[in-house]
């Protein structure tokens, strides 16, 4: 009985029922409310990625990993101090749409001195023989796949495993990490109306029937993916190709500060919405304010592009090697924040950027 | 099914469950509300359920049990005009007060018995499904309703003596 008067409460409630029109036109504003609020954050995620590519640091693995809450502003001030002291951060290309079967095939070592002054961008050759952590001694660009695994790549996992080979390599703490695969660079350079590089010689893809000559050009995205995957008919292979990549990153740097893109938060944010959430950062996207708090900081933006010292391998496999002459010193250099010594007393190691 | 297909048929009858569960319009539209705006949200996760709507009961009956009390006791209690929803009633007036009082002892409940209540007598679920509802054993459902209705039982005894 009293189940039964419970049953006829209900059914006589029922009519209390409100219409539900304006109800789901109230969830569809809030939802789109709030995936703004999300997108504005990968947003954030994307400049750490651009500001990457272009040499510009970032602040992280500080002890307290807090970052301000997802819902601050991303023009907005926030607790956080500006980062001070040198930073490193490193950028792979992905030989790849995605993490499927990827090697890492372009490692770009970003250095930001601490006084601000001209970012370094240093190339690490993907052939170069290091130790990978669990893995024996294997070329540098195998650690991306050893570490992502091979049913499913996950690339922050792939990333992970290449960070702790490049640290244990350079003795240098990564402070923050982008990986880019061939999509993210092409509508990164689309979004920027191109991207201007100055060739030194003339490099002829095999891939598709492009020849870029040498001297000053403007690349588009796909023409900008072409030439960073060149490295047959090189004079030196591998290492020309690495320092075509720092050409392109400066060049690239080069257009985002002339458009005025840098201190335009606007047309920042616009432009990394294009780039998307293809990207992954690392060690996460929360990082994002503290690196756009940096852009006024920096003193210049014309980065000094350079290779870490390797020679051929006597031995079998086809490895490079650290240059046991001019590594150790070079090494030193970046661990202590003195590249600009080096640079000045090796001057031919440096790249005409322009 | 896209979010739009889901909602075009079931946000209504989720609309009425929550209307039973809070026993207030109001509540029941914040109620719907914060949950199907988290659906829409997560709405490829929510796809691959094997049903999505067992599985938005399921949200939203968790988040009806685990509300906060202030953040809607507060604004239901300042909305002091008296609410033009309800619908008047033109029974006489004997029934009418029976009527409001088991609804008015419904709220009394404490909100999982009411979830019980509701999901067995208004949703005439069998007491597996309700138990997966809520995540706990059937068992415990079956205590829950019979302390919930004891409940009832008794106020009806204190009303009638």
């Amino acid at each position: 009985m009293i189940e039964d008067d419970l049953r006829a409460a209900f059914a006589r409630h029922e009519p209390l029922t409100p219409p539900t029109g304006p109800l789901r036109a109230a969830i569809d504003r809030l939802v789109a409310r709030r995936r703004q609020r999300r997108r504005r954050w990968q947003t954030g995620g994307a400049a750490l990625a651009l500001l990457g590519v272009l040499g510009i640091g970032v602040p992280l693995l500080t002890p307290e990993r807090a970052g301000p809450p997802p819902t601050a502003d991303l023009l907005g001030g926030s607790s956080r101090p500006a980062p001070t002291g040198a930073l490193n951060i490193l950028l792979l290309g992905l030989d790849g749409e995605g993490p499927e079967a990827s090697r890492s095939d372009a490692l770009l070592l970003v250095h930001i001195p601490a006084d601000r002054g001209r970012p370094y961008l240093v190339s690490l050759p993907r052939d170069l023989g290091v130790p990978i952590p669990g893995h024996g001694t294997d070329k540098l660009n195998a650690a991306f796949p050893f570490g992502a695994g091979f049913s499913r790549p996950q690339a922050a996992k792939g990333y992970e495993l290449t960070r702790r080979t490049v640290t244990e390599l350079t003795g240098v703490r990564v402070d923050a990490g982008v990986v880019l695969t061939y999509s993210t660079v092409r509508t990164l350079t689309d979004t920027m109306g191109g991207v201007p590089v100055c060739l030194p010689e003339q490099v002829r893809s095999v891939h598709t029937k492009r020849v870029f000559p040498s001297g000053c050009q403007r690349l588009g995205g796909a023409a900008a993916v072409d030439l960073l995957r060149q490295r047959y008919g090189l004079p030196n292979g591998g290492q020309d190709r690495d320092r075509n990549a720092r050409l392109f990153a400066a060049g690239l740097l080069r257009q985002a500060a002339d458009q005025g893109v840098l201190t335009d938060p606007v047309r920042l944010a616009r432009l990394l919405a294009a780039v998307g959430p293809d990207l992954v950062v690392s060690p996460d996207r929360a990082a994002a304010l503290d690196l756009l708090r940096l852009v006024p900081a920096l003193r210049s933006v014309e980065p000094v592009g350079l290779g870490l010292p390797v020679v051929e391998s006597e031995g079998p496999a086809w490895y490079l090697r650290l240059d046991p002459q001019r590594a150790p010193e070079f090494l030193t250099a970046l661990r202590e924040d003195r590249l600009d010594d080096w640079t000045a007393r090796h001057p031919k190691r440096v790249d005409a950027v322009r | 099914m896209t979010y739009e297909e889901f909602a075009d048929t079931r946000l209504a009858p989720l609309l009425r469950y929550a209307v039973m569960l809070t026993g207030d319009p109001h509540q029941a539209q914040d109620l719907v509300q914060e949950t199907m705006v988290r659906v829409q949200l997560n709405w490829r996760r929510v796809a691959r359920a094997d049903s999505p709507e067992r599985y938005v009961r399921r949200m939203l009956t968790n988040q009806y049990v685990d509300w906060k009390r202030g953040s809607w006791m507060r604004r239901v209690l300042l909305r002091g005009e008296p609410d033009e929803s309800v619908p008047a009633y033109a029974d006489h007036a004997q029934s009418a007060v029976d009527r409001d009082q088991i609804w008015s002892w419904l709220s009394r409940l404490p909100r999982r018995q009411r979830a019980t209540l509701v999901l067995r007598y208004y949703e005439d679920l069998p007491d597996a499904e309700i138990a997966e509802i809520l995540g706990c054993a059937v068992g415990t459902v079956r205590s829950s309703i019979s302390r919930a209705l004891a409940t009832l039982r008794a106020e009806y005894v204190e009303v009638r003596s």
